[in-house]
């Protein structure tokens, strides 16, 4: 494919002789965060219009300019080890917002898929997973709503998978094709035994 | 026009909050949207859209092929999917979108699909429903005043729009412009005002509730300090109550009162209600039809003001 600029061939090579890269730099990372996020992570410069606009970064030590910078310099440890990796609500404001036209939100939410890969994940996201695998919603009925469905007019369970369970065998599959309870269920069992 | 007065008709999807957290969201849609001739046809067999922030952290390849999944129910009925929550509307709409403009994630979440006997073809498109009540194309602002019977005169209703319905705008492709402004939006206070009530803006109007990303899950208070900065704002203006477009954030600004009571000690008693809601109110269906009384937050002091 051409394209004038010659990229990223040219971006690779520069990477290599310009050795910005720390010790503990994997310059894998970058490119596997640009990849999972399909976004031009690389491209940030730095001006903290991300962080400005963040709504968690006011009531915690969370910085996603900070994140920005760990993808650009491939700092892939000290990234997917820090907690407050968990703390993007995902609103996209920083998004709406970057000058260079990067979505930090999706650098975000490719880093925690990394981190996952690595068995770094917080529990209550991996219960979503076994939630969805047993009945297909995250947020299951219950016997109140039920009830009060019924008042409604409405049928007890949802025309979902809820009313129909005959479609969960294809769900499962899904899920199952990529392993993806079973890895859940492992990681759940390690940390609450 | 196949039947009297139903001009447009959608596979309807649920999600899970509103259909089991939430149900007067489900049918005050339903019936306040035939009346303004569009007819929302249940999508038998749907999941979890799935929950984006919670499950697309995890694997995104995953998510792709979930919500694909949903989106091929509706490829198979024919029809384009009408949804009531911007969760939702990140994982079907923006999933439709990735897939349609990328072969090669198409060509991922086909191959996964085909052991479920399902293909993915990108014939549909995916609609939320406040979309379709401000567009003129299907519904309109107009035509949503002339519905209205009970008017809520007197009412001071603020708007949370969410977040991800609208954002991030430079991959949104919205037919109304207007939709696409994300610092100040109003068109959904035009729809407020059609149904009588009196639009009420409020500092940082665009903050996001809190809930997504996992977060609520994660760290519950952190999410909640979010939510509490929004109900500061929203008391300075005095509203009588909270018009959201997402059960999530419904979820949050409505069951998180109760938790910011026992967390914080702060005390709101805003009411919280989906457009959906307001809309069948504003229609003259009655709070038992609209299941109100399952809200954590009571609407009676609302209610007594538009009733």
């Amino acid at each position: 494919m051409a394209r004038t600029k010659g990229y990223p061939e040219a971006l690779d090579k520069k990477l290599r002789e310009q050795r910005f890269f720390r010790e503990d730099s994997n310059p894998e990372f970058t490119k596997n965060v640009k990849a999972i996020s399909r976004t031009i992570a690389h491209m940030c410069y730095q001006c903290g219009t991300c962080t400005g606009s963040c709504p968690s970064a006011p009531r915690s030590s969370y910085r996603i300019r900070k994140f920005m910078r760990r993808a650009v310099l491939g700092l892939e440890n000290e990234a997917l080890t820090d907690p407050d990796l968990w703390l993007c609500t995902t609103c996209y404001s920083c998004s709406d917002r970057c000058p260079r036209d990067i979505i930090p939100t999706d650098v975000i939410m490719s880093m925690r898929n990394l981190a996952f890969k690595r068995d770094i994940v917080p529990v209550n996201f991996l219960k979503t997973v076994t939630a969805i695998y047993a009945s297909g919603h995250g947020v299951p009925n219950n016997d109140v709503n039920r009830a009060a469905r019924e008042k409604l007019g409405l049928t007890r369970d949802p025309p979902t998978t809820h009313m129909y369970p005959e479609y969960m065998p294809g769900i499962r599959k899904i899920i199952d094709h990529y392993k993806l309870k079973a890895e859940a269920d492992r990681i759940i069992k390690e940390r609450e035994g | 026009m196949s039947e009297a007065g139903i001009n447009h008709k959608f596979a309807f999807y649920l999600g899970c909050i509103a259909p089991n957290r939430y149900p007067g969201v489900e049918s005050a849609s339903i019936k306040a949207m035939k009346k303004l001739g569009v007819e929302l046809v249940p999508l038998k067999g749907a999941s979890c859209c799935p929950a984006p922030g919670a499950f697309g952290s995890i694997d995104l390849a995953v998510f792709y092929a979930m919500a694909a999944r949903n989106l091929v129910l509706a490829e198979q009925m024919k029809m384009d999917i009408a949804l009531v929550c911007n969760g939702c509307y990140k994982s079907i709409w923006e999933v439709n979108h990735k897939l349609k403009h990328n072969k090669d994630l198409r060509d991922a979440v086909n191959e996964v699909l085909k052991e479920v006997d399902m293909e993915y073809k990108g014939t549909i498109n995916v609609y939320h429903t406040a979309e379709l009540l401000y567009n003129d194309k299907f519904i309109g602002v107009d035509k949503v005043r002339d519905s209205v019977t009970n008017p809520l005169t007197g009412a001071r209703i603020a708007v949370h729009y969410g977040c991800h319905l609208v954002k991030p705008h430079k991959d949104r492709e919205f037919e109304k412009e207007v939709m696409l402004n994300t610092e100040c939006p109003t068109w959904m206070e035009e729809l407020v005002s059609a149904l009588g009530a009196t639009p009420v803006e409020y500092r940082n109007k665009m903050q996001c509730c809190g809930a997504g990303g996992g977060v609520r899950g994660y760290d519950i208070v952190h999410a909640l300090d979010i939510t509490n900065e929004k109900l500061i704002n929203l008391k300075e203006e005095k509203v009588d109550a909270l018009t959201d477009i997402c059960p999530f954030c419904q979820l949050q600004f409505d069951r998180g009162q109760i938790e910011i009571q026992e967390k914080f000690g702060q005390t709101y008693n805003l009411p919280v209600l989906h457009f959906a809601e307001l809309l069948g109110l504003a229609q003259g269906m009655s709070p038992q039809d609209l299941g109100l009384d399952l809200h954590g937050i009571s609407c009676e002091p609302f209610l007594q003001k538009v009733l």
